[in-house]
């Protein structure tokens, strides 16, 4: 990890200073809430992986090289629950489709200087839905030159929470009262929403967020349980798009 | 009377674990990772498709929200619908109140379902 971090900061040797500052921001805002929420989930898929009688070692490489939470509870309790690997191997690419559009979304803001394949897959393995929620409406507010920096910053603190955790979720494995599971168990939907809420601005912003709320009840009665959420993302996602347009074109013609 | 090879048991012990997590687990998830390089590299900070795929990621992540408060999985079930619909607007009133702090009103929310799970779990 720290390799890359250095990979990309020799491009410009003689502005590695101008890095600090971003980099620690960056870190100060994980620091200041999603590392704590982060901590908390992977709190449990180490309590879940010592459950599982599965190693240390290997639990730690899912967070290591899964890095997404929802992906890493799937390994782990269909291992439980012997499930085949290939029909693991399935659900896990299943569940992390939706970093495709996170991934896409973010990128563009992240390009370095000297742009390499290996420096984009080291950038887009750090891309999960908290870096994400972070990220997407802070970097195009920041001096360009201060984005990759403060991302490299934000995600690898909370990635070294997120393993930390890991450790003494394993560790510990203590059956936690169920009241308090199940409070730990709202830490990432709340998490989200708020953080949701905070970045929304504009129309779209508004619009996407009560799609996306909206259309899930309906998914459930009109298609069954088994939908596919990224529908709902496509459907729910062109249509904040087309409405902003529509909102757009009248305010043209209006003014 | 060998053990499956599609079964993790097969891959118990030494480096065989670690394998399977990483042709099982890593390269399935990472797979997507990988190809937004290829879809990302033609995209400009300011197209309007940026905009749109930021739109698809906000619904996507607001309906794996409403999915975890609709249909959740484990101890959360035991506190009722309707009091994670109420957690979930007491962490949006905490937030607002307490001039847009996130940290305040995620506590508010998990307390909210902790207490209606102590009430309501039995």
């Amino acid at each position: 990890m720290a390799d890359g971090i250095h990979a990309l900061q020799s491009e410009n040797e003689q502005e590695t200073s101008n890095w600090r500052a971003p980099l620690a921001a960056g870190a100060l805002t994980a620091v200041r809430g999603p590392m704590l929420f982060l901590g908390l989930t992977f709190l449990g898929i180490g309590g879940l992986a010592q459950q599982a009688d599965i190693g240390l070692g290997p639990v730690l490489l899912t967070t290591v090289l899964i890095w997404a939470g929802p992906a890493q509870v799937i390994f782990i309790g269909s291992i439980m629950n012997g499930l085949s690997l290939p029909a693991i191997a399935l659900s896990i690419s299943l569940s992390s489709v939706r970093l495709l559009p996170m991934c896409v979304s973010l990128l563009p803001w992240l390009r370095p200087k000297k742009p390499s394949l290996w420096k984009s897959v080291f950038l887009v393995h750090q891309i999960a839905v908290t870096a994400w929620v972070e990220s997407i409406r802070r970097l195009p507010d920041m001096p360009a030159e201060q984005r990759l920096p403060w991302f490299l910053g934000f995600s690898q603190t909370i990635f070294a929470g997120a393993f930390v955790a890991t450790v003494i979720g394993y560790a510990l494995a203590v059956a936690l009262p169920k009241e308090l599971a199940a409070g730990l168990l709202f830490v990432t939907p709340v998490y989200f929403t708020l953080a949701l809420v905070r970045n929304a601005r504009d129309a779209i912003d508004w619009s996407a967020l009560a799609f996306g709320f909206a259309l899930t009840p309906l998914a459930r009665i009109f298609l069954g349980p088994g939908f596919d959420l990224l529908f709902i993302g496509l459907v729910g996602g062109t249509a904040a798009w087309m409405f902003k347009r529509a909102v757009k074109a009248r305010a043209g013609t209006s003014s | 009377m060998s053990a499956d090879i599609w079964n993790w048991s097969w891959w118990s012990g030494g480096l065989l674990p670690y394998i399977a997590i990483i042709l099982f687990g890593f390269l399935p998830s990472e797979f997507w990772r990988v190809i937004s390089i290829f879809v990302a590299s033609g995209i400009d900070e300011k197209s309007e498709i940026l905009e749109w795929v930021r739109a698809v990621s906000t619904a996507l992540l607001a309906a794996v929200v409403a999915n975890i408060v609709l249909a959740p999985s484990g101890a959360l079930a035991l506190a009722p619908l309707w009091s994670r619909i109420g957690a979930m607007l007491l962490g949006l009133a905490v937030y607002f109140a307490l001039r847009k702090s996130v940290l305040a009103g995620v506590f508010a929310g998990v307390a909210a379902i902790a207490a209606a799970a102590t009430w309501f779990g039995n």
